[in-house]
C-alpha cells in the first residue's frame, strides 16, 4: 500500500517536471509584440548603446485591457531597440517592497507618488537618465521631485474633479450643467424637489474603502478654499482638523449620509462598490443623476453599456466653481541604471511617445506630445480640461507618505457612519505629523 | 464486520442521518451554485439581476404580456409598421424616457395604449429590455461559455474571444485555433506551472516531516518535548515577516526567481505544521506494534518504512491534501520567489482583472478551472481514510 | 542517553538528530532567522535607521526601545482587532470543530460519504479570489431596485429592508466569521474523519451489541479514542484564526470595526511602510500562542505517560 501511495504522486511529480520543462524553453523571451501602429515615429538614434535582446525588467500594477494598451504603447519601442520587456504585473505593494529590501528591485516600476519618496535613496534621477524635462508641465514635474532630485516620470494621468451624468437624461427632465457651486446646489435642490435622487456615492472599495469620499471633500476643498489651501495641507503648513476641512467634509456629509441626496443614505454610501455608484446613474430608470469620479468612469460605463455613446448617453463637465484640477498620476520610477532602460526613458518622455500613449486612448499622458493625438472624444475633452486648468493639486492620500491616506479613508468612513467628526479630523491631523516628521 | 454495516446503513434510524447530511451539504453548496450559474452567464447579466433569475422568464417578460403582446403579439411582429422585432426600430428607444413618449401618445387619434395605464420608468425600461432580446440586439440566451473560453485562452480584449475571432479583430498573441490553449497568458501553462511548483513542495515537507515526527514519537532524547515545543510554536509566525529576510537570503545565493527556491520555502513554512499532525497521529499508535518490531531485531528504519509510514497513511493524506491546497491557491510567494517569468495560475487569474476591477466576470470561470484539480486530488486521495487499518494487527 | 523506561527502543545517541535533521536546518532557515529579524525590527524605528525610542512624540506616553510594542498594545484600532480575533476565536473555532465533527460522524454513516464530504471540503479547494467573488453575491447590498445578493435578496422577498452585512457594526464581523466557518469546516471535518477511520469497528459493534444508544456510542466511545485529534483540530484552528487575514483583506479590508491583528500587520507593514510596528504585532502574535503550546505540550507529555 506504500508503493500505490507514493507511485501516483512519483509519476504525477515527473510528468510535471516533464511538461515544464518542455514549456520552460519556450518560455525563454516572451516579446510583447502588438499591432504595429503605422502614424507613429521614432526617434533616430534612440536606442544608442542597446544590443538586441536586452532585458528590461517591469514591474506595473495593471492587468487585462490595460496591459494591452501599455504592449501598443510600448511596442514601437520595443521593435525599433530589440529590447525584452520582463513585465510583472500585480497590485500588491508587498510585493514591490520585498523586492527592493531584498536588493533585488525590478528595473523599472510604474507605481504612486508615495513610492518616490520611499524609495528615494535607491532611485536613479531622471535628469541622469537624459528623460526629457521639457515635454512636462512644471506642475506635473513637481510632485515627481523629492527634495530637488526630479525622480519620477509621469506617465499616464487622470483628472477627478469632475462629475459625470447623462445629457439624454438631463434633457428628458428638463436639467441643465451647472456653471457655478451656487447653481450645483441648487440643481441638486431641484432634482430633489422632483423626486429624483441627485447623488450616487459609492465608497466601498476592499482595503481601500472610503477613497472616493477623499476624492470628493478634495474637490469641495478646491471650490471652498482654493489650490494653495491643499498645497498646505499636503505639505503639513496647515493641521489636517483646521475649520476649512471641517466645512468641506459637513458640506460632503449633508449629501452623503441623507437618502434624499444620495442613493440609500449612509449605508449606500458605505457599502455600494465604486464601480456600481458609476453604474447607478447609466440604468435604466436611472437611480441617480450624478456621480463624482475620476475619467476612468467612462470605460467603466462602456463596460456594461456597450452601445451607449459619449456625448449623448454619457458625459462629464467640471465641478463647477473648482479653483484648478485634481488629479492621479502613475509615474515610472528607475531602480537599475541600463542602456536599455535609458532607451525606455527617452522613448516615452519623447513627444512621439506621448503622441503614442495618447493614441492608445490609455488615459491622458502628462507629457506634451499627447496634445492633439488623442482619438477617444472623452480624452479629447478630458485632456483639455486638464490642459486648461489653472492648477493642479495632487490627491492629498497619494501624496502624503505612511499611514495618512488609510487614517483619512477610515476618518471619512467612520464621520459617514455617524461618527465624531472632530475625533476623526483629529486622528488623520495625528497621522498628518507623524507623516511628515 | 460486513453485516453489520450493511444493517447499520438502512432502517429508518438513519433518516435523521441523512436529513441533517442532506441539509447541511446543501446550504454549503448554495454560495458556490452561486458563482457556477454566474459564471455561464454573459457579463451584462451579471451586474443587473441576481443569479437565481436565470430560473425564472427573463427580464420584461410579464410587463410585454401584460402591455405589449395583446396587440404587437408575442414576437412583436403583428403589427407591420410597428414589428417590435426589428433591430432598426428598438434600436430607436434605448432608454424608458425615449419610449414613454411614444406610449403616452395618441395614435390615429387613439391613446397607444388604449383602455389600459401606460407603464411607469421601471415597468417601461423592462419592456425595452425584452424587445431587445426578441429583436436581435441582445443576445437572448441567458447561458454562456464564454467566461471560460476567455479565461482559459487569456483573452485580453474588451468583447469575448469567440466575437473577435469571428470578426477577426484578436490580438497578435491569439491564433483562433487549438493552439490557443497553451496561449502563456491562458490558464493552459500556468496550470503546469503551479502543478510543477505544488507537487514537489507537498511530497517534501511531507517526508522530512515524517522523519523528524517519528524521532519525536518513538525515540528517546534529551529535550524532546522542549524541542517539539518550539518547532511546532513555530506555525505562529506569520507568512509576512518572512518575504523579506528569506528574500535577501536568496538574492546572495542567486536563487530569487527560481523554482528550487520557491520548493525549499513551502517546505520551511509546511513543516511546523506537518510535523504537528503527523507525531500525534504517529504517536497515537499502538506501541504493541513497535515493541514486537523492536523485539524481533527491526531498526528504527525498518520500523519507521515498513510499519510506521503505511500506518500513517490518512494523516499523510489529510496532510497531502492540505499543503497542495495552500500552495495551489497560493499568490503571494509565488510571486516573490517565483516572479512573473513563471506565472502560477492564481498569478493568470488575477491578471485578468484590471486594476479597477473590470473583467471580473472572467473570475467566476477561472476560479472553477482551478478548483478542478485540488478537488480531484482529494476525491481520489478519499480511499486512503478507510477503517481498520489496525484491524488484526494487534492481538485482543 | 537512550532511556528505556516507555518501551522505547535502544538507540545511538546520534540517530534521532539523523531523523531531525533536515526539518531542523530547513526550518532554521526560513522561520527561526526571519523570527529573529523580526524581533530585532520590533525594537526599531520605521526605517531602521534607529531605535525605536526616537519614536516618541514630546508629550506622549513613551515606552522607550519598547516604543512599537506601546504602539500595538495600546492604539484603539489594535485593541478594537484584539476584541474581534477573540470573537473570532470564540466563534469560527467552536463552530468548524463542532461542524466539522457532526458531519464527520455522519459521513461515515452513509453510502455517499465521498460525495457528502467532498461537497463540505469544496470551498476549502477555491482560492480566496474565488470566495471573495462568491461571498459578494451573498452579501451584496442593493440599494434600491435591484438585489444581486442572495440574502438581501430573500429578505427583501420577504418584505424587509436590505441590510448591508458588511458594514452594520453588530453583524459585520459574524458576517465574516461565517465565510471563515464555511471555507474551514471541511479542514476540521478531514482530519477528525481521518480519526475516527482508527476508531476500532468490533469495539463499536459490541458496544451496539450491548445496547447502547447512538448517542452514548458517540459520547463514550467515539470521542475519548479521537479526543486527542480533536484537541490538535481545535489548537490548529485557534492558531488559523489568530492568523486570520485573507477574508478580512479581501471583504472589508479591516473597515467598518472588522479589523483583525494580522491584517494589521500587513497594513502597517505594506501600506503604511512601518516594518517596526508590524514586527512588534507579529511578536504579540507569537507570545500570545504560546500559552496553547504550552497545554498542547503537557498533554503530550501526559500521553506519553500513560503508554
Amino acid at each position: 500500500m506504500k508503493k500505490r501511495f507514493w507511485l501516483p504522486i512519483a509519476l504525477l511529480a515527473i510528468f510535471a517536471m516533464v511538461m515544464a520543462a518542455c514549456q520552460t524553453a519556450e518560455e525563454a523571451a516572451p516579446v510583447e509584440e502588438a499591432a504595429p501602429a503605422e502614424e507613429t515615429v521614432v526617434e533616430e538614434g534612440l536606442c544608442a548603446g542597446v544590443q538586441p535582446g536586452d532585458e528590461i525588467t517591469l514591474l506595473y500594477q495593471w492587468s487585462g485591457t490595460e496591459e494591452e494598451k501599455l504592449n501598443a504603447i510600448l511596442a514601437p519601442f520595443v521593435e525599433e531597440c530589440g529590447v525584452v520587456l520582463k513585465p510583472e504585473s500585480t497590485r500588491d505593494q508587498a510585493l514591490l517592497d520585498t523586492k527592493v529590501q531584498a536588493g533585488t528591485p525590478p528595473d523599472v516600476a510604474f507605481w504612486n507618488v508615495a513610492q518616490l519618496e520611499q524609495y528615494k535613496d535607491t532611485l536613479v534621477p531622471m535628469d541622469t537618465l537624459g528623460a526629457n524635462g521639457d515635454n512636462y508641465a512644471d506642475f506635473f514635474k513637481d510632485p515627481g521631485t523629492i527634495d530637488g532630485v526630479w525622480l519620477g516620470l509621469p506617465v499616464k494621468a487622470d483628472i477627478k474633479t469632475i462629475i459625470w451624468y447623462s445629457p439624454a437624461v438631463f434633457a428628458a427632465k428638463g436639467y441643465s450643467v451647472p456653471a457655478t457651486w451656487a447653481e450645483l446646489d441648487a440643481l441638486v435642490e431641484q432634482m430633489v424637489a422632483n423626486g429624483d435622487v441627485p447623488w450616487s456615492m459609492g465608497m466601498e472599495s476592499g482595503d481601500a474603502t472610503g477613497w472616493t469620499g477623499s476624492d470628493f471633500i478634495q474637490d469641495i476643498l478646491l471650490v471652498q478654499q482654493g489650490p494653495d489651501y491643499v498645497l498646505s495641507l499636503i505639505s503639513g503648513e496647515i493641521p489636517y482638523n483646521d475649520a476649512g476641512v471641517k466645512q468641506a467634509y459637513e458640506t460632503y456629509g449633508k449629501w452623503a449620509a441623507d437618502p434624499l441626496y444620495t442613493v440609500g443614505g449612509a449605508q449606500g454610501t458605505l457599502s455600494t462598490g465604486f464601480n456600481d455608484a458609476i453604474l447607478k446613474v447609466f440604468s435604466d430608470p436611472p437611480e441617480a443623476m450624478m456621480v463624482k469620479q475620476s475619467g476612468f468612469a467612462g470605460g467603466t460605463i462602456l463596460e456594461q453599456y456597450p452601445d451607449m455613446v459619449y456625448g449623448e448617453d454619457y458625459d462629464f463637465f467640471p465641478v463647477p466653481g473648482a479653483q484648478g484640477m485634481q488629479g492621479g498620476a502613475d509615474w515610472l520610477m528607475v531602480f537599475n541604471d541600463t542602456p536599455a532602460v535609458r532607451a525606455l526613458i527617452a522613448y516615452l518622455s519623447s513627444l512621439e511617445g506621448g503622441a503614442n500613449w495618447a493614441k492608445a486612448s490609455f488615459d491622458l499622458s502628462p507629457n506634451k506630445g499627447a496634445e492633439g493625438n488623442y482619438v477617444d472624444p472623452a480624452l479629447i475633452k478630458k485632456g483639455a480640461a486638464l490642459a486648461n486648468a489653472t492648477g493642479f493639486t495632487p490627491d492629498l492620500g497619494d501624496t502624503i507618505p505612511g499611514g495618512f491616506g488609510s487614517a483619512e479613508w477610515a476618518a471619512i468612513v467612520s464621520y459617514v457612519n455617524g461618527g465624531d467628526l472632530d475625533a476623526a479630523l483629529a486622528s488623520v491631523a495625528l497621522a498628518q505629523s507623524e507623516a511628515l516628521q | 464486520m460486513s453485516v453489520h454495516r450493511t444493517a447499520r446503513k438502512h432502517g429508518l434510524r438513519n433518516l435523521p442521518v441523512h436529513i441533517i447530511l442532506i441539509g447541511l451539504c446543501a446550504i454549503w453548496l448554495i454560495p458556490t451554485i452561486g458563482l457556477l450559474i454566474t459564471s455561464f452567464r454573459p457579463v451584462q447579466d451579471i451586474n443587473s439581476s441576481g443569479w437565481w433569475t436565470i430560473f425564472s422568464k427573463p427580464k420584461g417578460y410579464e410587463e410585454y404580456q401584460t402591455y405589449c403582446s395583446v396587440c404587437h403579439g408575442d414576437d412583436g411582429s403583428a403589427i407591420p409598421e410597428a414589428d417590435l422585432s426589428d433591430p432598426d426600430l428598438v434600436q430607436n428607444y434605448r432608454r424608458s424616457f425615449s419610449l414613454l413618449p411614444s406610449l403616452s401618445r395618441e395614435i390615429d387619434g387613439q391613446p397607444h395604449m388604449a383602455d389600459s395605464s401606460v407603464p411607469d420608468e421601471t415597468q417601461t425600461a423592462a419592456i425595452i429590455s425584452y424587445m431587445r432580446r426578441i429583436s436581435g440586439l441582445d443576445s437572448s440566451s441567458r447561458l454562456t461559455l464564454d467566461n471560460y473560453i476567455d479565461a482559459f485562452t487569456g483573452y485580453r480584449g474588451n468583447n469575448t474571444y469567440r466575437a473577435d475571432c469571428a470578426s477577426g479583430k484578436q490580438s497578435v498573441d491569439l491564433y483562433c485555433d487549438i493552439r490557443d490553449l497553451l496561449n502563456p497568458r491562458g490558464m493552459g501553462r500556468a496550470f503546469m506551472n503551479s502543478l510543477f511548483v505544488a507537487v514537489p513542495s507537498t511530497v517534501l515537507p511531507i517526508l522530512i516531516a515524517s522523519f523528524a515526527a517519528y524521532a519525536f514519537s518513538w525515540m528517546d532524547f534529551k529535550g524532546r518535548q522542549w524541542l517539539f515545543a518550539l518547532l511546532v510554536g513555530l506555525q505562529v509566525v506569520p507568512l509576512q515577516m518572512t518575504l523579506i529576510p528569506v528574500s535577501r537570503l536568496y538574492a546572495q545565493l542567486g536563487m530569487n526567481g527560481t523554482f528550487l527556491g520557491i520548493w525549499l520555502f513551502h517546505t520551511g513554512f509546511g513543516l511546523p505544521y506537518a510535523i504537528y499532525l503527523i507525531r500525534n497521529f504517529m504517536g497515537g499508535l499502538p506501541r504493541e506494534i513497535f515493541e514486537s518490531a523492536y523485539i524481533d531485531g527491526a531498526s528504527h528504519w525498518t520500523a519507521f518504512w515498513k510499519l510506521c509510514m503505511p500506518l500513517s497513511i490518512p494523516a499523510l493524506a489529510s496532510l497531502t491534501i492540505f499543503q497542495f491546497l495552500w500552495i495551489w491557491n497560493d499568490l503571494l510567494v509565488a510571486l516573490v520567489f517565483l516572479g512573473g517569468q513563471h506565472p502560477v495560475l492564481t498569478y493568470q487569474i488575477g491578471n485578468m482583472v484590471t486594476s479597477l476591477g473590470a473583467g471580473w466576470h472572467l473570475l467566476t470561470a477561472a476560479a472553477f478551472i482551478s478548483m478542478a484539480l485540488p478537488m480531484l486530488l482529494f476525491l481520489l486521495l478519499q480511499k486512503y481514510f478507510v477503517r481498520g487499518m489496525l484491524a488484526g494487527s494487534v492481538k485482543g | 542517553m537512550s532511556k528505556n523506561s516507555s518501551g522505547i527502543m535502544r538507540q545511538k545517541p546520534m540517530t534521532p538528530w539523523m531523523y531531525l535533521l533536515p526539518a531542523l536546518i530547513v526550518m532554521i532557515t526560513f522561520i527561526v532567522y526571519p523570527g529573529f529579524n523580526t524581533f530585532y525590527l520590533s525594537l526599531r524605528n520605521n526605517d531602521n535607521s534607529g531605535w525605536a525610542s526616537t519614536r516618541c512624540l514630546a508629550g506622549q506616553p513613551c515606552w522607550g526601545v519598547f516604543e512599537n510594542y506601546r504602539y500595538a498594545l495600546t492604539s484603539p484600532i489594535m485593541q478594537t482587532a484584539f476584541l474581534n480575533n477573540l470573537k473570532w476565536i470564540i466563534l469560527m473555532v467552536s463552530g468548524t470543530v463542532v461542524l466539522g465533527l457532526l458531519i464527520a460522524v455522519l459521513a461515515d454513516r452513509v453510502k455517499y460519504e465521498a460525495l457528502a464530504k467532498s461537497l463540505i471540503f469544496l470551498p476549502m479547494a477555491i482560492s480566496f479570489v474565488g470566495a471573495g467573488v462568491i461571498w459578494k453575491f451573498m452579501y451584496n447590498y442593493g440599494s434600491s431596485q435591484v438585489q444581486i445578493g442572495v440574502l438581501n435578496a430573500i429578505i427583501t422577498a420577504l418584505g424587509g429592508q436590505p441590510v448591508s452585512w458588511l458594514t452594520e457594526p453588530q453583524i459585520n464581523t459574524v458576517a465574516l466569521i461565517v465565510v471563515g466557518v464555511w471555507m474551514w469546516t471541511g479542514f476540521c471535518m478531514t482530519v477528525l474523519a481521518a480519526a475516527l477511520k482508527g476508531v476500532s469497528e468490533e469495539i463499536l459493534e459490541a458496544s451496539r451489541v450491548d445496547g447502547a444508544n447512538e448517542w452514548q456510542v458517540f459520547w463514550k466511545i467515539m470521542v475519548p479514542q479521537i479526543l486527542p485529534t480533536i484537541t490538535v483540530v481545535i489548537t490548529t484552528m485557534v492558531i488559523n484564526v489568530l492568523k486570520i487575514f485573507d477574508i478580512v483583506y479581501v471583504m472589508t479590508g479591516g473597515n467598518y470595526g472588522t479589523e483583525v491583528i494580522a491584517n494589521r500587520m500587513y497594513i502597517e507593514m505594506y501600506k503604511n511602510y512601518d516594518p517596526g510596528r508590524a514586527s512588534a504585532i507579529a511578536v504579540i502574535l507569537i507570545i500570545v500562542i504560546i500559552p496553547v503550546m504550552i497545554m498542547n505540550i503537557r498533554r503530550f507529555q501526559r500521553q506519553e505517560e500513560m503508554r
